[in-house]
């Protein structure tokens, strides 16, 4: 483990954090902000800009760490929450909460959407695991990918249908949120939002040395004393939880669970705990950098964020596979 | 001397096939034990049993009087190491790394190395003579390498039973030879137990203090190295007929089948 590398990782988080409310339609000088307590700029810098950009850090931190979650539970470099349908299952009970115009909230606290999100993303997860466990094999990893595959076809299919079948002004507020964004007002959603952070990297640094061993071999893991079936289990719930909670408020965001792992393995190695570290940073700057991006770009109009951490992600992945040779 | 290993009526089934039938066992402590047999035997899946590894497994097994089925894995890990069939495995580590892995069992999640573990790993590598290739990542081994680090971090977990399941396959001769060196001489410096399953009937009779012949999921024959060469056991266990070759001083050097002399 490097300390250097990590140092610079948390500087270029805390730069992308301290320099990206101040960018948008509008460009804010510091000095609104310092002075102009009530002028409109400093409201929106306070009540807009401060929190999507804090929002657009958990989630992309989240999103990183359960990608990396998910390619040590699959063994494999293709798994990510987003490629396997659990954020189809969130995004299939989200979108079904929008359709149903339900509006209720558990315990006062927890948000309506994000508990059917939750129901959707445990459905997906079990029927992954239904499904990878046939009766005539035992549950392997390979088998699970398939499943996850299966199922993530499943329910995107199912989630169009339900846009589709929808009214026009339903199906264009279901078909826009789920291109992911991360607009919002006032600091509730990052209240949601960081509680599930913190618990997926409780959990991940947690979990570390079973799973470096994981990575090396489910029977090896098992001979060196990691309880498979147990890991599996809480992980996949883990995962499913943050991913809902995430997915409810922002709408899914592909492609960060998916790359970020492999570009973090290039600065900090394979073993889990660095890994973790890195993966909050960099993929909480990612994603900040590229909402920036979005808001910028085409002002004043904004692209779906999703749009451009899929673009910008892939190109960055596909240099960085060109370089290794 | 007491059983350290000791199974009973050990059965497995996976679907319809019976892969074990009501076989016993029992491994004497600091005893070199090998399982031959041929091909789909259940060699594997009987040592994948006596480890805990196998689902589904019927029988008892006692680990130094103790049922396994009532240990946790870690626990059963502070007892069996293994070293499995070399597979294709990425690695993404170094073997000093992946030897600090496997002290998993003796700490709890959020405890780091300590120095009890760093010198638990010194110790294997120097065992294992992969000293000189610490910092190396494992994927940049050549097989007999490999093997050695695998070998290492099995060491480095600190046990006193091994488990090697077919250690010396995929390797050249000279790689074989180290491997079977060092793992010889830990059972005779540190006495730690040796089960070994191997297809390869000169291995078990080089090292084996005992053999264990396994057929069709059954327990054909057990003895020493002189009995199953008096016994002609061979013959039933593999279904073919071997030569046996001897040294000018009368001694066995190995034996070959009859279909496979030059």
């Amino acid at each position: 483990m490097n300390r250097g590398i990590f140092v610079l990782l948390f500087l270029f988080s805390a730069a992308v954090l301290l320099f990206a409310p101040f960018c948008g339609v509008e460009n804010i000088p510091l000095s609104a902000v310092l002075h102009g307590s009530s002028s409109m700029l400093c409201k929106i810098f306070w009540e807009l800009r401060v929190p999507r950009v804090l929002l657009g850090w958990i989630t992309g931190a989240t999103l990183a760490v359960c990608g990396m979650l998910f390619q040590a539970l699959f063994r494999n470099d293709l798994a990510s929450p987003d490629m396997l349908g659990i954020s189809s299952g969130a995004a299939f009970g989200a979108v079904t909460y929008i359709r149903l115009g339900a509006e209720f909230s558990l315990f006062g606290v927890f948000p309506g959407i994000s508990a059917a999100a939750f129901a959707g993303s445990l459905l997906a997860t079990f029927a992954i695991y239904a499904a990878g466990n046939g009766k005539k094999r035992s549950m392997s990893s390979a088998s699970l990918l398939l499943a996850g595959i299966a199922v993530s076809y499943l329910l995107s299919s199912l989630n169009m249908i339900m846009q589709f079948s929808g009214s026009y002004i339903d199906s264009f507020r279901a078909l826009r949120w789920s291109m992911g964004g991360l607009e919002t007002v006032g600091f509730s959603q990052v209240l949601t939002t960081l509680p599930a952070l913190l618990l997926i990297v409780f959990t991940a640094f947690y979990a570390a040395p079973e799973l470096d061993l994981f990575v090396c071999g489910e029977k090896l893991a098992a001979s060196r004393g990691v309880s498979v079936k147990k890991l599996r289990r809480v992980l996949f719930l883990a995962v499913s939880f943050v991913i809902a909670v995430n997915v409810s408020v922002c709408g899914p965001v592909g492609f960060i669970g998916l790359l970020s792992p492999h570009i973090c393995r290039h600065f900090a190695g394979s073993a889990h705990r660095s890994l973790t570290l890195a993966s909050v940073f960099f993929g909480g700057a990612f994603l900040v950098l590229c909402d920036t991006a979005a808001r910028v770009l085409w002002a004043p109009s904004e692209v779906p964020v999703g749009i451009l951490t899929a673009f910008i992600g892939s190109l960055f992945f596909l240099w960085l596979l060109m370089r290794e040779k | 001397m007491a059983a350290i290993i000791e199974a009973k009526n050990l059965s497995l089934k996976i679907g319809d096939r019976q892969i074990l039938r009501s076989l016993d066992l029992s491994v004497e402590k600091g005893a070199f034990v090998c399982i031959i047999g041929p091909n789909g035997a259940g060699k594997s899946s009987l040592l994948a049993c006596l480890g805990g590894l196998a689902k589904g497994c019927c029988g008892e097994v006692l680990l130094e009087g103790k049922p396994l089925a009532s240990m946790s894995s870690r626990e059963a890990a502070r007892h069996i190491a293994w070293l499995h069939q070399s597979g294709s495995d990425t690695l993404p580590f170094t073997v000093r790394q992946f030897a600090e892995l496997s002290r998993y069992p003796w700490h709890s999640s959020f405890s780091g190395i300590v120095k009890e573990d760093e010198d638990a790993v010194e110790r294997a590598l120097v065992s294992a003579n992969v000293v000189s290739l610490a910092d190396r990542r494992l994927d940049t081994l050549s097989g007999g390498e490999r093997q050695r680090a695998l070998l290492a971090a099995a060491l480095a977990q600190g046990t006193d039973i091994l488990f090697l399941d077919e250690p010396a396959s995929f390797l050249d001769y000279k790689y074989q030879e180290e491997m079977l060196a060092v793992v010889e001489k830990i059972n005779k410096e540190q006495g730690i137990t040796v089960v070994c399953v191997t297809h390869d009937v000169n291995f078990a009779l080089r090292c084996a203090g005992k053999i264990f012949a396994v057929r069709e999921g059954s327990l054909l024959w057990n003895g020493n190295r002189e009995e199953l060469l008096e016994q002609n056991i061979l013959e039933q266990l593999f279904e073919t007929r071997f030569s046996f070759f001897k040294t000018d001083g009368n001694k066995l050097a190995c034996v070959v089948p009859k279909g496979l002399l030059i």
